[in-house]
């Protein structure tokens, strides 16, 4: 293990996760236990609901382990925070004991109008300066640690002043917060753009790194574009990906960091995507199993 | 604000716009003067000419994202526009008036409802759709509405003396178009009052009852909290019909308790 100190909270749960979706709710409320480390919502789909879902949703959520992430701060924009929106969020965090909140390094609304899309970041000084100081902002309404997750990107918003791998070095360094590694993301990105994941990812704060997300992708034939799509499962190689990069970030935090597949479109049956799930965790196992076994060995 | 923030928060104003706006031809035509226009630095507006094919993607992934969850919600109304040729206008002009400021993804069926209600879209030919959308959100609504807290000091009985605990599903309403009885094949509802009164039932589901006049006027007053009996004499409801409606929304869940 490296002598850098990790700069990401702890888990108090590894191993692979799914989102908690509606479709899955009913089946997934009447199980005994979670058949999953954990679950990861959003809480934008769950404050203030009431009715059949939310019933189900809250047994779920009062049973088993769960971790937050949100869709709709804006971190890079511009538009203020809704006190009542941040005090729900602070209040649901509690509530669920989810043991650290994320959002997107990106933007999604602008003079008041949401788009309800992670749209990119200019790749500028001042874009670090005023995500950072953002982060910082929100971190401070909030009773948990916050993350920073890295999104897929299309196109360049304005004239550059430094690379992807730079400005999100940065962000998070000036962010000072944890990271949430969106492995899919960063292979999306290296066949849009033309860069090796792999170098790309050695040169990154992967102490920060407290949880990952894998997800499925879409090739769009008409624009030549993988899309972000959530909507299919993880393709072999992200897995190959993951399966490099989980022994470093091992090595940089000390930890099993928590890994969660995210299926947001097509969704299948639970026990199909329980399957990927339990695939995806014999990957992570068996990634991981000379490094716990050295840690065990040394204690 | 600095300089660079400025730029920032142009570029990202450009941006929406481009997603936003309902026709996109001059950023295919000339995608520099679209950037300039917008106040964008020469460097940016070339970025936005370099990059045209996938901002154009970026567009279309917006518009997909504002846009998805409204035709299940409001089938009856995209029957109606549709065959028209209005549906995708419709759309086009709700995206465009920047309507969707929730961060709540569910809030875009009311943003749509609030939308058309401030801007009256469509309502010159069509002088029900603004009640018929409504009316179409209204289901999600109740589903939807916060659960009720614990209520104390109730009485599970009506007297005229005590007032109704309403759920907060509880929905009295008034259309001047039967709305209700419109489908998505037979989309234009009859000109008419329809008095509704939507609540959730104990199990969940959505429930709709067509009132009578004093019994909707009843509900109206007890809804401000008027006792009963009061409200009854007020609206000329016989207290045997009003308790028996009490009774009915009570085990329905719709009233929680008379205090």
């Amino acid at each position: 293990m490296t002598d850098r100190v990790p700069a990401a909270p702890a888990s108090p749960f590894t191993g692979v996760g799914i989102g908690l979706r509606r479709p899955h709710l009913e089946e997934v409320a009447a199980l005994a236990a979670s058949p999953v480390p954990f679950w990861e919502v959003a809480p934008e789909n769950i404050l203030g609901q009431g009715g059949t879902k939310a019933r189900q949703t809250w047994t779920i959520l009062e049973r088993d382990p769960v971790i937050t992430h949100g869709l709709s701060m804006s971190m890079g924009g511009f538009d203020p925070w809704a006190d009542e929106v941040l005090g729900d969020l602070a209040a649901f965090l509690k509530q669920t004991r989810s043991p650290w909140h994320s959002e997107h390094l990106c933007w999604t609304s602008v003079g008041g109008a949401n788009t309800h899309e992670l749209l990119p970041m200019p790749f500028t000084k001042a874009a670090v300066a005023h995500t950072a100081d953002r982060v910082k902002r929100l971190q401070d309404r909030l009773p948990v640690p916050f993350l920073l997750e890295n999104i897929s990107w299309y196109a360049e918003l304005g004239e550059p002043e430094m690379s992807e791998h730079d400005f999100l070095n940065e962000t998070l360094e000036r962010a000072d917060c944890g990271w949430l590694l969106d492995i899919n993301n960063i292979y999306v990105n290296s066949r849009n753009h033309g860069f090796d994941p792999k170098a790309f990812l050695e040169g990154l704060p992967l102490h920060r790194v407290a949880q990952m997300h894998i997800a499925g992708h879409a090739w769009d034939e008409e624009d030549q574009l993988i899309i972000d799509t959530h909507g299919a499962p993880v393709v072999d190689p992200v897995i190959e990906l993951f399966a490099w990069v989980l022994p470093k970030i091992y090595d940089a935090t000390g930890r099993a960091v928590p890994v969660l597949l995210e299926r947001d479109n097509d969704i299948p049956p639970l026990a199909d995507l329980l399957a990927e799930q339990r695939a995806l965790q014999a990957v992570y196992d068996a990634a991981l199993a000379p490094l716990l076994a050295s840690a065990e060995t040394r204690a | 604000m600095s300089a660079g923030a400025e730029r920032l928060e142009k570029l990202q104003a450009a941006m929406a716009d481009l997603a936003l706006e309902a026709d996109d031809t001059a950023f295919r035509q000339d995608p520099i003067a679209f950037a300039a226009g917008r106040g964008l630095d020469p460097g940016d507006a070339r970025a936005f000419a370099r990059w045209q094919r996938r901002l154009l993607t970026y567009r279309a992934l917006v518009r997909y994202a504002l846009r998805a969850p409204l035709p299940d919600c409001f089938p009856v109304s995209k029957a109606l526009l549709e065959p028209e040729g209005l549906w995708e206008p419709c759309l086009d002009a709700f995206l465009e008036a920047r309507a969707v400021q929730s961060p709540y993804y569910r809030h875009i069926h009311p943003h749509f409802v609030e939308w058309l209600a401030e801007s009256g879209w469509g309502q010159d030919r069509y002088p029900f759709l603004l009640s018929l959308a409504h009316f179409e959100y209204l289901e999600l609504e109740v589903l939807r509405a916060p659960e009720d807290g614990p209520v104390e000091g109730v009485f599970d009985a009506p007297a005229p003396e005590r007032t109704a605990v309403f759920s907060a599903a509880a929905r009295n309403l008034a259309y001047p178009w039967r709305v209700h009885e419109a489908t998505e094949e037979a989309p234009i509802p009859a000109e008419g009052a329809a008095l509704l009164f939507c609540h959730r039932l104990p199990d969940g589901r959505f429930q709709q009852r067509e009132l009578e006049g004093p019994e909707s006027a009843w509900i109206t007053r007890l809804q401000a909290g008027e006792p009963l009996g009061a409200a009854a004499e007020a609206v000329g409801l016989p207290w045997d019909e009003a308790r028996a409606l009490a009774e009915d929304l009570r085990a329905d869940g719709a009233v929680l308790g008379f205090a």
